[in-house]
């Protein structure tokens, strides 16, 4: 476990880390709605990612549990009147946070290498492309109890639009229409017809 | 080096958009692309590709960038896209360049690698605005069409 030093580091600085990113939540314009939570609450949100981060980026095996956990929090959210963009850059602004304590440790710890700073940047995007992924759909299913459903998600709808995307594109691929031209009066008329 | 590696994805752009484009209408979690009309969606990507080193080291404001993906977000709901799947493929874009950084750019002395780790700064600063904005203008036109 190339990481595991990285990851054991994160989470002996969780305390910090929480601490600095409920700050950076509680003054981004992109978070307003995180401003109305309890400060102790929102600190236990952003704290059980920090001190459970090797758990969470424990490969594939816990991915089911991982999309589970961010549907929820979307749904969650969604309960909570959150704007959905905001819960994004809430993951975001934490990520970044996270990053940049990763970026640092490399100038101040040369047993990192820069592999392994690679290598764990992978299993940080992967973690939150996910995380951001999961909890836009909680978000849409909410809606879509609430009566809003994107239209495409619907299958018959889909296979429909498909169908006449594939009209279009194959009128555009027929053989080009030839013109003619008559003259009346002077005048050129051009006229279309269909070859073959 | 950074520079280098964001010419090597414009030098690359249309192989690498009609790439992508395949891998986006083949996806299923991406199915809503395709009733995407084939070119606009190559279009779409070639121009993210062949413009890389502007979008991620020239347009420091992000001006362009709230603008574009915000106005993708808003496209992309009246076209009946679920979000997620617009998130997704915003996601696997990022994942498509960062694949050929790694299997075309030669990245084995520490400061090449050093570069790779500044690249990879920029590229997620970049992708998780782009999604952030995306998704912003998304949800205003869907806020906007339930006022009505």
């Amino acid at each position: 476990m190339l990481t595991k030093k990285m990851v054991d580091l994160i989470e002996a600085n969780a305390l910090q880390l929480s601490k600095d990113i409920k700050r950076k939540l509680l003054t981004h314009s992109s978070t307003r709605s995180y401003q109305d939570i309890d400060e102790k609450t929102l600190h236990d949100w952003i704290y059980d990612v920090c001190s459970r981060y090797s758990y969470w980026l424990d490969e594939d095996k816990e991915k089911g549990e991982v999309q589970q956990h961010y549907k929820d929090l979307g749904k969650e959210r969604f309960r909570q009147n959150f704007e959905l963009p905001e819960v994004i850059s809430a993951l975001y602004l934490t990520k970044r946070r996270l990053w940049e304590f990763i970026a640092i440790s490399r100038e101040v710890d040369s047993a990192l290498n820069l592999n392994q700073i690679i290598e764990l940047s992978f299993l940080l995007v992967r973690f939150f492309d996910h995380a951001v992924l999961h909890v836009t759909e909680g978000y849409e299913e909410m809606l879509s109890e609430y009566g809003y459903e994107a239209p495409l998600s619907n299958s018959e709808r889909l296979a429909e639009s498909i169908a006449a995307k594939t009209k279009r594109q194959e009128e555009i691929l027929e053989e080009p229409k030839l013109p003619t031209f008559s003259f009346t009066k002077g005048m050129i008329r051009l006229s279309y017809y269909r070859q073959g | 080096m950074l520079v280098r590696l964001t010419e090597m994805i414009e030098n690359n752009a249309a192989d690498m958009a009609e790439d992508l484009k395949q891998k986006l209408l083949q996806d299923p979690a991406t199915l809503s692309y395709q009733t995407l009309d084939e070119h606009t969606l190559y279009e779409n990507i070639f121009e993210l590709y062949s413009r890389l080193g502007h979008w991620l080291l020239r347009d420091t404001e992000k001006g362009e960038l709230r603008s574009y993906y915000s106005n993708i977000g808003r496209q992309r709901f009246e076209d009946g896209f679920p979000l997620h799947q617009v998130i997704q493929a915003l996601v696997a874009t990022k994942k498509h360049i960062w694949d050929t950084v790694l299997e075309k750019g030669i990245m084995t002395t520490a400061k090449e690698l050093d570069s790779a780790v500044d690249f990879i700064t920029y590229l997620n600063r970049f992708f998780d605005m782009a999604i952030y904005h995306t998704t912003l203008g998304y949800c205003k036109a869907q806020n906007l069409r339930t006022a009505i």
